[in-house]
């Protein structure tokens, strides 16, 4: 890390805030670092509502590249203002190594409302000694509340770095199954297995039972263990496919290692976008990044 | 025409319900914190339920673009079971003063007890210390004494008039609540509290200022629908549309408001379902006309 990431959020924070909420943070500031109990804590993470709105962070281009240079693989783009308050207040505690601070974090999850959630979540990717939350955050991956498992799953390096393949796994399974963007599970090009392939596949047959599309971001989480699934599955959709679906497929075979395949289905492509995709992705631009682009674009 | 239901327990309704609601032209509701038509057992329920008010139920309002603020107290059923109701009241502050907790409440007598008064009276209390509105529920017998006891001792523990909301008036409490200076809520409850005809003869004779209109809706034979639905009649009847208003949405948002904890400006803008909050499968219906069938009858 360049910079320690109290210093981060405190200038992100600063210029965001109108004078009322400066005063407040100020006060916690030098509450926080001189050290507070457990309730008092609480109530400085539930009071930062009453100085600060839901609004969004509108991040500029130079703090993003701070940001990811900081803590790699992390992006703020859909965090609001009053979430990076409380995550500062948490980090603004002085003993985020202790025993003691992980006991009242922990404590923090009983009686937090929606928002108080999220922000606990989010402070994931700051916390030293990470490990120490990883059950929390599975646990929290079992929430019915989409803004939760949001907070939690996407734009956030926490979980390729600390689930194991279990919690990993329900993780991407669940963002497809939400119909979120996969391309937004940071590290999901690295922690691709043949497990998670063989659930993908698996997925995707159950999808085509029940009659149902499938989701783009699926293409994305498989990989060259099972090739001849992979392929059946390809040939099962590439024709009744639209351009875009059509993109996301030229991914999953090349990353599938099934470059040949794609070799065959450029001679008979007709869509300039999914020519040049397929051109790109044959010339190694293959990751979860570039996807994301083809998303978005 | 757009609502705000300012009494309505969500948590016991179905998602029928929220869908039909939003259709109908409601945008905001309170959930007040009550019991759960059987006494708890334990204060670990009480965490439960009032984690569930702040967290997983708002979400689910949100889902339909509905705004859920809700409020925080220990009901005065249950604070007749002295020891549990001691444990629950020292849950407040952790719960209390959370985003979107518009009020202590609903709060008040049921039977007018020594251990109901004891709770009320903590409870006042703290909302006077935390500058917070309060939300009374007013008993079912004996109600016309428990509305100027429930006033009496608001005043007497130092509530602002224009922080208390009364709720569950009838013909015969709304003068004296009125005269006092807080707010009167009704009740639009089939069979045992207001229904639309009479709450429309009430706007007619008293007119809006402070009278607030609410479904009280919950797991008993209750409608959702209410409030616009009362509003409907009120318009077939020729009440003002401005009192209309007034008595279905504006009324309770100033008087809720007054908690800083409604974000006033976020709620005037047009509903949006944000799409990373959608159901798995389904969209939600929106802009169609208020569904309107009969109003509640008295």
């Amino acid at each position: 890390m360049t910079e320690p990431p109290n210093t981060l959020l405190e200038e992100l924070l600063l210029p965001r805030l109108d004078d009322k909420a400066q005063k407040f943070w100020h006060n916690a500031r030098t509450e926080l670092a001189a050290g507070c109990n457990k309730s008092r804590f609480a109530a400085l993470i539930a009071l930062a509502s009453r100085y600060c709105k839901r609004r969004p962070l509108d991040v500029s281009h130079i703090e993003r590249e701070r940001i990811s240079t900081a803590i790699p693989g992390l992006t703020l783009d859909e965090w609001n203002l009053l979430e990076l308050l409380r995550v500062a207040l948490i980090c603004g505690r002085n003993d985020l190594t202790s025993a003691q601070f992980a006991e009242d974090y922990e404590a923090q999850f009983v009686y937090a409302d929606e928002g108080e959630t999220c922000a606990l979540y989010r402070a994931l990717p700051f916390l030293p000694a990470g490990e120490r939350f990883a059950w929390r955050a599975g646990d929290g991956c079992r929430t019915n509340m989409l803004s939760v498992f949001h907070a939690i799953a996407l734009d956030s390096p926490y979980p390729a770095k600390h689930f194991d393949d279990t919690a990993w796994h329900q993780l991407v399974m669940k963002t497809l199954f939400l119909e979120l963007p996969v391309w937004r599970i940071v590290g999901l090009d690295e922690r691709r297995s043949a497990e998670l392939n063989r659930m993908a596949l698996d997925y995707a047959e159950e999808r085509e039972s029940a009659g149902r599309s499938l989701p783009i971001g699926l293409w994305l989480c498989f990989t060259e263990h099972d090739k001849n699934r992979l392929t059946a599955l390809v040939e099962r959709h590439w024709h009744s496919a639209t351009a875009q679906d059509r993109k996301a497929i030229v991914f999953g075979l090349v990353r599938s290692g099934l470059h040949s395949q794609v070799h065959t289905l450029a001679t008979s492509e007709s869509d300039a976008g999914v020519a040049h995709v397929i051109d790109h992705t044959l010339g190694g631009q293959t990751q979860q990044i570039h996807f994301a682009r083809l998303v978005t674009d | 025409m757009r609502f705000f239901d300012p009494h309505i327990h969500m948590s016991s309704r179905t998602t029928d319900d929220y869908q039909n609601m939003a259709a109908a032209g409601i945008r905001a509701v309170i959930e007040p914190a009550f019991w759960m038509g059987q006494p708890r057992t334990n204060v670990g329920s009480f965490i439960d339920y009032f984690a569930s008010l702040v967290g997983w139920e708002r979400f689910r309002a949100s889902q339909f673009g509905i705004a859920h603020y809700c409020t925080i107290g220990v009901n005065s059923k249950e604070a007749n079971n002295e020891g549990l109701a001691r444990e629950a009241l020292e849950l407040l502050p952790q719960f209390a003063l959370k985003e979107g907790v518009v009020a202590i409440g609903e709060i008040g007598y049921d039977e007018m007890t020594p251990a109901e008064e004891w709770v009320y009276q903590h409870q006042l209390q703290f909302a006077v210390d935390h500058d917070m509105v309060v939300m009374v529920h007013t008993p079912h017998r004996d109600k016309k004494n428990g509305v100027l006891r429930s006033i009496d001792v608001a005043r007497e523990v130092g509530v602002p008039m224009e922080k208390l909301v009364i709720d569950h008036n009838n013909e015969e409490t709304v003068q004296s609540v009125l005269d006092a200076g807080a707010w009167a809520a009704f009740t639009i409850y089939p069979n045992t509290k207001m229904g639309s005809e009479r709450m429309t003869e009430i706007v007619r004779q008293y007119g809006p200022e402070r009278i607030i209109v609410d479904s009280s809706a919950d797991w008993g034979v209750s409608d959702p629908l209410s409030v616009p639905k009362t509003a409907h009649l009120m318009q077939e009847r020729g009440i003002d549309q401005a009192a209309i208003e007034l008595t279905c949405w504006q009324n309770a948002l100033d008087a809720y408001a007054q908690s800083g904890q409604i974000d006033v400006e976020e709620l005037l803008k047009a509903p949006v379902i944000d799409q990373s909050q959608r159901f798995s499968e389904n969209s939600v219906l929106r802009g169609q006309q208020p569904r309107i069938d009969e109003p509640v009858k008295n």
